[in-house]
């Protein structure tokens, strides 16, 4: 390939020139630079064209992804092709990492390497949610990125740990590497990452598709929340040896979901999979049966596998039953005591808590200082999971009242002590009792106290 | 894979099937409080030959080289895969840098010096002891099959034939990543490949110049090779056998190898570019 000096210009297809200012790092399909183009910084992606099938076919796509624009802004899309060399390479120009961002890949290694450039030592720096609020918001994020894409009709074909960026304190999510993206049922080469890849790909009798976007999804989400392999326990383990044979195997026509019910033959091996085995006993069953759901029945039925928005809706319940207990304890309330269809009580401290029940959803949401309304539960088809409308405060006037403060831009009607419904306006906020009912959206969705 | 894995099956038990949560328990119940995803781990065999004829430059050329190699290969396994390093010379005796391999983060070369005579076989043979699952493989977690680099500029002393047959019984030599470097005229090409199994992951170098870059060409196609797992389907549209994909890293490294050597042999290209 030919590779690009710093300080070397580079064409871009529509005009201007691109300065090379550093080397950011290298994948299996070519380098990225850190460029200057119109006095800001970009990453400048350049192939090694060498290694792939149709140049000209790939470029066209990543020109045609250019033209079309990101389906949202949780994308860090391509913005300009350059122009050709002589020898056919080219590259294109994307928004860098913001610096609020860390690589998945290091989330899952709960750490990054900082090199010290004078000496060359390697420094661990710790990387993780600060959270289990913002790690629930990256999973939503995760799912709804790929639901707007699968619904421009593309596919991400290569969905696996470097492909994405979180901020560890929000839950924002990043898409990168967004060159593979294609028009679903098209695919210029890539087969994509072992471990994220749907086993028929690696059987090699599929190629990579929004059926197969959708397994490699439940792989990242998997990883995300349980830090281990779905594919990967004690059957996988006595292999020792991870052979080429023992891959397609493994991740091929024998893959084995490592909690399949039906069949135990690998389970996680302590030890090696500690997180795995720790985490599995902490989630609600409806997050169990539907990575249950994909890989046993989805491994090897494309259409069993779940949709984006299956995921989306469920996480956006799981992160309304976390409780933060006032003894330190943060945890969903499958880890709590459940007391009564209407109150958990925390194991460790005796805390009680009292929920709220929502017109349009089963589940109930737990009551506790800094417990959240998010504009998502009100609105089921908005991409927004980040904006809250209401929380839960003590009163400052008087200590030890709880009340449900309006954060939203909307009033809402509420039903306070003495009977009568009253407006609560943006900034205002309704005690926490008995008969509490709210009414968000002029009245079509229903909040009440009552068991 | 090795014969001694047999006996560790034993080792590996199945996570308790205890799903009645007892909520008072003592355990850790952090949703955060995640360790590390467990890697699968790959060592790098260096095995270098240290006899007489390797002092002066060659040996200065080569500890220089490897002082610089280590950062490049650090960057290659810092994903998702932990690399160690092994370092065995051969010269009258046999001898590890380290006593056991030493993961890349952590790993300083220590400078060699040459003197005496080409114990080959010996050195095979003690590659064939420690890469065991009881010795230098022990990672407790998946491995991916070893990438082993001999690096020599002469004939050996003593029967590498017995030492290779020795060799050529362990399953880990058998699936690893087998590359060679032949240092100046004395160095026998065709015998190295006997310890490759092809001739596609020797290479030659017959100066110091050379000497640098086909360390840095072999090193660090083998550790980009030995620590990502294939991908598996490449131009397939049928199922893939066993047979099909049979040491299809080993292939990728011969192309790769012969693909960036021949770019070396043009002159247009200067020695600082292909890396």
């Amino acid at each position: 390939m030919t590779d690009l000096k710093i300080g070397q210009e580079v064409e871009l297809e529509y005009g201007g020139r691109a300065t090379i200012t550093g080397i950011i790092g290298s994948g299996g399909q070519g380098v990225v630079y850190s460029a200057d183009y119109n006095s800001t910084s970009w990453a400048l992606k350049w192939y090694d064209i060498t290694k792939m099938k149709d140049p000209q076919q790939f470029k066209n796509n990543i020109k045609k992804n250019i033209d079309d624009g990101a389906p949202s802004n949780k994308f860090l899309w391509p913005r300009y092709l350059t122009k050709s060399l002589s020898d056919g390479s080219f590259g294109y120009l994307m928004e860098l990492k913001p610096d609020t961002f860390d690589t998945f890949v290091d989330i899952l290694n709960t750490y990054k390497l900082k090199v010290d450039p004078l000496t060359g030592k390697a420094m661990k720096q710790d990387v993780r949610f600060t959270n289990l609020t913002s790690m629930i918001t990256a999973a939503i994020n995760i799912a709804n990125a790929f639901r707007q894409l699968h619904r421009a009709g593309k596919s991400y074909q290569d969905l696996n740990d470097g492909g994405f960026f979180i901020n560890v304190d929000t839950g924002a999510v990043l898409v990168c590497d967004c060159d593979n993206i294609a028009p679903d049922g098209s695919n210029f080469g890539i087969g994509g990452k072992p471990g994220y890849m749907a086993p028929e790909i690696v059987r090699g009798v599929a190629r990579p598709d929004v059926q197969t976007d959708k397994y490699s999804l439940a792989v990242v989400l998997f990883k995300l929340l349980f830090r281990g392999d779905p594919l990967e326990g004690e059957k996988v383990v006595k292999d020792v040896c991870l052979t080429e044979a023992a891959e397609l195997s493994h991740y091929g026509a024998n893959a084995q979901f490592v909690y399949d019910p039906d069949d135990d033959s690998n389970r996680p091996v302590r030890g090696i999979h500690d997180n795995v085995i720790k985490f599995w006993r902490m989630y609600p069953d409806y997050v169990k049966d539907a990575f249950i759901r994909s890989f046993t029945v989805g491994l090897t039925d494309p259409g069993k596998r779940l949709i984006e928005k299956e995921w989306q809706q469920l996480f956006i319940r799981l992160r309304s039953e976390v409780i933060a207990c006032p003894c330190g304890r943060k945890n969903y309330t499958s880890m709590f005591k459940k007391v009564d269809d209407a109150t958990y009580e925390c194991p460790k401290c005796g805390t009680v808590f009292s929920t709220l029940k929502f017109s349009n959803r089963e589940s109930r949401m737990p009551l506790y200082i800094g417990s959240r309304i998010y504009e998502c539960e009100l609105d089921p088809e908005t991409d927004d999971f980040i904006t809250v409308v209401g929380e839960l405060v003590e009163n400052k006037l008087k200590p030890g009242v709880l009340g449900l403060k309006n954060v939203s831009d909307t009033p809402w009607r509420v039903k306070m002590p003495d009977g009568m419904f009253y407006d609560i306006e943006p900034g205002k906020g309704c005690p926490i009792w008995q008969g509490l009912e709210i009414q968000f959206k002029n009245g079509m969705i229903t909040a009440s106290v009552e068991p | 894979m090795s014969k001694n894995s047999k006996d560790n099956k034993n080792d590996v038990k199945p996570a308790a099937v205890d799903n009645d949560l007892d909520l008072f328990d003592d355990f850790d119940d952090d949703p955060l409080s995640a360790t590390s995803v467990s890697r699968k781990s790959l060592v790098i065999f260096f095995v270098i030959d240290t006899s007489g004829s390797m002092k002066g430059t060659k040996i200065g050329e080569l500890n220089t080289v490897m002082e610089e190699l280590i950062p490049e290969i650090r960057r290659v396994g810092e994903a998702d895969t932990e690399v160690k390093v092994a370092v065995l010379t051969f010269s009258t005796g046999v001898k590890w840098m380290y006593s056991e391999p030493v993961a890349i983060e952590d790993f300083e070369w220590s400078r060699l010096s040459a003197s005496g005579v080409t114990s080959m076989g010996e050195a095979f043979k003690e590659l064939s002891l420690r890469m065991s699952r009881n010795s230098f493989l022990n990672s407790p977690s998946l491995s991916f099959a070893p990438v082993i680099f001999l690096m020599t500029d002469g004939y050996p002393s003593d029967d590498y034939k017995e030492g290779l047959k020795v060799l050529s019984a362990n399953s880990w030599y058998k699936f690893g990543l087998k590359a060679a470097l032949g240092i100046g005229n004395e160095a026998n090409d065709e015998m190295l490949a006997e310890f490759t199994g092809t001739p596609d992951t020797v290479v030659h170098a017959y100066s110091g110049n050379q000497l640098a870059q086909m360390i840095k060409i072999v090193a660090v196609t083998a550790s980009q090779i030995g620590s990502k797992s294939m991908t598996l389907a490449d131009q397939n549209d049928a199922e893939l056998s066993d047979e099909d994909v049979y040491a299809s890293k080993q292939k990728m490294l011969g192309q790769q190898i012969q693909e960036l050597v021949n770019k070396n042999d043009s002159d247009d290209i200067s020695f600082d570019s292909g890396w």
